[in-house]
């Protein structure tokens, strides 16, 4: 098992800073997800930590063993890096039986015959496919494919195993199921994992901690819950779950909105101007009390949960409620509102 | 209304049709009544014409050096074309572009142009090379005689390898580099990974590409004939070639036999291949276009770079300058200088109506050929692709068939067929000439058409039909601004191949309608090669010309 030390590593293609001074310390047999929009360089950052990117400069470790510094000349190729890899394609050689991608990494460190055979069942095993073993990837699902590319990650028993969109491919229901899979797997074998992902969801259910990443530069490193409820950054908010902005003004224990002519009770750590986000979730709909006065301009029943907009001063905020909420509310009719949790940010 | 047995009788279909019975006319009907000829005698079934030709030991022998021809330069393509496409592919070698542009390039090169470039540069008497080398290295004799097994091989090596590089080098392209990266993050170096996962899923495009050449070689008469035939090396191509010429019935029979022989074998190939393969086919386009990983050569960078630069040297440079240098020279007996150089030569060349009539003749026939394979390519491709008729493959498949079929093999049929059996004598015509031309590269416009048609969303269409536009104007206003680019890159695919083709054309013309590829051969045969350089050296100029426009109409898409 092995950590993995990220210091001062950027890279750049040509004047693009594709990752910018990325920092990061992965605890030994810790989750840990890289999640951002697309291009937003997390995928060249694990592809680094793989070997299949030379970082500009900085320096990758992992465990005890510098992979990468290029100041002092160091590139470990990817195959002596001891790593299994799962990539958004699957990558499952088409030309070999299940068995034989499994078995591949232990070919290629000539374990004996009999050993072989046994780790590799066992890696089949552990991904449930232990009866697929002859079948040829083009007879499998994606899903059954994703497993032989997670099988043969493991069956080397790799320190670290590094994970690029390994469910992008997959349909909605199979993406959950294997995503606990997934997890319960890490557990059982407490190895370390970085996985890359561009869903929320994903990152949230999975992760130990997220490194959220915006335009090559690390937006926060933090577990899921502090994420999301207390992001870093007005590009953190945005990008995690959905959120309603609204210029405030950030005084002792309360936030004032000239244009709305009131103020609500937060605890602000900063005077001043103010970016203030709340989520949808966190607005509370009355007909008689609350801190803001707005009017209801329209809901939507989507069956778990109604989604709402109430026009504030010239601002639209999204409200949404558990079930069929606001049932006795109609289009057009003025409402009070109140923020239970609120995020503010300096300006 | 009744049912109707025809979709709906209207100006689309009505052209549709058009363009599928002219199909039916001039391949269908030659190519069946090629076989009828040569089994059918008196109107019994007789193989007679075949236990003649095969009871001649000259045509068994023509056979096996068909054979041997063939898979050796097959052999060697691979061998060249793979580890090329490899290199300029997958791998940091330095000038990759200028390289894949090169040996890409070396496809529009008539294999028979290049052939005599190589007779100049490796003739044994008066050869560049052989006469550099035995007088640097003070040589007894020369080192190289061209007309050998090996020397045919050779030059039909060099010129159909870029079949099998183009197959390897697009399939690699199109291959998900992740494959690759999963095997070097399982532990497994480079080379391991050239050999367990790059070559196993290359194989299917090794073997297609391989089939390509072995057609081509099998199916080629220009180079056997001024290469093979004075070292009495006969194959099948030239021949068949003999036995027409020979003009009695009796010789045509004995052709038709041999030409469906080789028509069997060629078609047989390609559908065998088409068949075997197309379970095989590896899907093997990812989820995401990642960067490829490129291999990083290290200290065999240079090294490979100057063997890829050696190659090309070898196989388009000293060629093509053997050719223009011939074409300047004054006196051939004296070496290389500036003031040996003259543009006499081409100018007794432009002066010359025996040279420039058949120019202006290649000229017409390929615009001819080139024009309507495009109006019939654009109705076959529409069928194909924007129509839910029923057999609308089989246009397709039947261009495809005259793409596939040995040049020989077509103008043959031709010949046979329209000498007025069927009420049509078309005899020495140009009109011949364009329908051979027209069989054979139709596929490339077709090919290409229905590339860019099925681009063109449906609804496009329907939208304009929903405007009130008829399907002539829907074509007009809609369709064609959309493919129009394609239309006109497959115009230049046909008009290329056409202004150089030999192997029909010296079946197929007459005392007026010689053509440039005609009269090329005919100045390499009676060995004038001053003048037979001025000729290629047009024809690479006129390729290379058309090659650029092609380039420019489809935005770099399209090129050979």
């Amino acid at each position: 098992m092995a950590d993995v030390k990220i210091t001062s590593v950027t890279k750049k293609f040509g004047d693009v800073f594709a990752v910018n001074n990325f920092n990061a310390l992965i605890k030994d047999g810790e989750f840990v997800s890289i999640l951002g929009p697309s291009g937003c360089g997390k995928t060249t950052m694990l592809r680094m930590i793989a070997g299949f990117e030379r970082a500009t400069e900085g320096e990758i470790a992992i465990g005890d063993q510098v992979v990468s510094k290029i100041s002092e000349g160091i590139f470990v190729p990817p195959e002596k890096r001891h790593i299994g890899m799962v990539f958004q394609s699957y990558a499952v050689w088409p030309h070999m039986n299940v068995f034989d991608n499994v078995a591949y990494p232990l070919k290629i460190q000539k374990v004996p015959t009999d050993k072989l055979k046994e780790r590799t069942e066992q890696a089949l095993d552990l991904v449930h496919l232990a009866e697929y073993a002859a079948r040829f990837p083009n007879q499998l699902s994606g899903g059954q494919q994703q497993r032989v590319a997670l099988a043969r990650a493991l069956v080397a028993e790799p320190s670290l195993l590094l994970l690029d969109e390994p469910l992008s491919n997959l349909d909605a229901k199979l993406r959950e199921s294997m995503r606990f899979e997934i997890k319960d797997l890490q557990k059982k074998l407490g190895i370390t994992v970085v996985y890359v992902t561009h869903d929320q969801a994903e990152a949230m259910a999975m992760s130990d901690r997220i490194v959220v990443m915006h335009k090559g530069v690390i937006q926060q490193v933090d577990e899921p819950i502090r994420v999301y409820e207390h992001p870093a950054n007005p590009t953190v908010a945005d990008f995690i779950g959905l959120v309603n902005f609204l210029e405030g003004e950030a005084a002792a224990g309360q936030i004032k909105f000239k244009a709305l002519d009131c103020s609500i009770p937060a605890q602000v750590s900063f005077e001043g101007p103010a970016r203030v986000a709340v989520r949808p979730e966190h607005i509370r709909i009355s007909k008689t009390d609350g801190y803001l006065r707005g009017k209801l301009v329209n809901k939507f029943y989507l069956g778990d949960s109604t989604d709402c907009r109430v026009l504030v001063g010239d601002t639209e905020l999204r409200v949404i409620d558990r079930g069929a909420a606001f049932a006795e509310y109609s289009d057009g009719e003025d409402v009070f509102l109140s923020f239970g949790h609120v995020m503010a940010f300096p300006k | 209304m009744g049912k109707k047995w025809l979709p709906q009788w209207d100006t689309k279909w009505i052209l549709i049709l058009s363009a599928v019975a002219s199909l039916v006319v001039f391949v269908v009907l030659p190519m069946l009544f090629l076989v009828y000829k040569s089994f059918i005698i008196n109107g019994t079934l007789d193989i007679k014409h075949y236990q003649t030709v095969y009871s001649k030991a000259v045509n068994w022998n023509a056979l096996s050096n068909t054979l041997k021809v063939s898979l050796y330069s097959t052999a060697l393509s691979v061998l060249i074309s793979f580890p090329l496409a490899w290199l300029i592919g997958r791998t940091d070698l330095p000038s990759k572009g200028f390289f894949r542009t090169l040996f890409v390039a070396t496809y529009m090169i008539p294999p028979y142009v290049g052939s005599i470039a190589w007779i100049q540069l490796l003739n044994p008497r008066v050869g560049y090379v052989n006469k550099f080398l035995v007088e640097t290295l003070h040589l007894a004799e020369a080192p190289f005689n061209i007309y050998s097994m090996t020397g045919m091989v050779w030059c039909l090596t060099l010129f159909y390898a870029p079949f099998a590089f183009i197959t390897i080098s697009r399939a690699m392209e199109k291959m998900d580099p992740t494959l690759e990266e999963a095997s070097r993050v399982s532990g497994a170096s480079p080379l391991r990974t050239l050999w367990n996962v790059t070559i196993p899923l290359m194989y299917p495009s090794i073997l297609a590409g391989g089939i390509l050449v072995f057609i081509g070689v099998a199916s080629a008469f220009g180079t056997p004939s001024i290469i093979g035939m004075p070292a009495n090396i006969e194959v099948l191509t030239t021949r068949i070639v003999t036995y027409i010429y020979m003009g009695d019935t009796k010789g045509i029979q004995e052709a038709t036999a041999l030409a469906v022989s080789l028509m069997l074998a060629a078609n047989g190939l390609l559908y065998l291949s088409m068949f075997g393969l197309g379970k095989k086919e590896y899907v093997t386009i990812g989820g995401k276009s990642t960067r490829p990983n490129l291999v990083e050569l290290g200290k065999w960078k240079w090294p490979a770079f100057s063997v890829v630069m050696g190659y090309g040297a070898i196989s388009v440079f000293l060629p093509i300058s053997s050719i223009l240098v011939t074409s300047l020279i004054k006196s051939m007996s004296r070496p290389i200088t500036w003031d040996n150089l003259t543009l006499s030569t081409w100018k007794a060349a432009m002066e010359n109506s025996q040279y420039t009539e058949p120019l202006m003749n290649s000229f017409i026939l390929a615009i001819g050929a080139a024009t309507i394979a495009t109006i019939i390519g654009i109705f076959i491709a529409y069928l194909l692709m924007k129509t839910k008729a029923k057999g609308r493959k089989i246009p397709d498949a039947l261009a495809t068939l005259g793409g596939a079929t040995p040049g020989i093999v077509i103008a043959l049929a031709l010949i046979i067929t329209f000498s007025g059996s069927f009420g049509l004598n078309l005899y020495s015509t140009m009109t011949i000439l364009i329908v051979g031309y027209v069989v054979k590269y139709l596929t490339m416009s077709v090919r290409t058409i229905s590339a860019s048609l099925s681009q063109v969303h449906p609804s496009l269409e329907e939208a304009a039909l929903n405007s009130g536009a008829s399907w002539l104007q829907s074509l007009r206003d809609i369709m064609w601004p959309l493919i129009r680019p394609s239309v006109v890159a497959g115009w230049f695919l046909v008009f290329m191949p056409s202004f150089y083709e030999l192997t029909m054309s010296i079946i197929l013309y007459g005392s007026q309608t010689k053509t440039i590829g005609v009269l090329l051969y005919e100045l390499q045969t009676y060995a004038d090669p001053q003048d037979a350089s001025v000729l290629a050296v047009i024809i690479l100029l006129i390729v290379l010309v058309g090659n650029l426009a092609l380039r420019k109409v489809s935005r770099g898409q399209i090129g050979i």
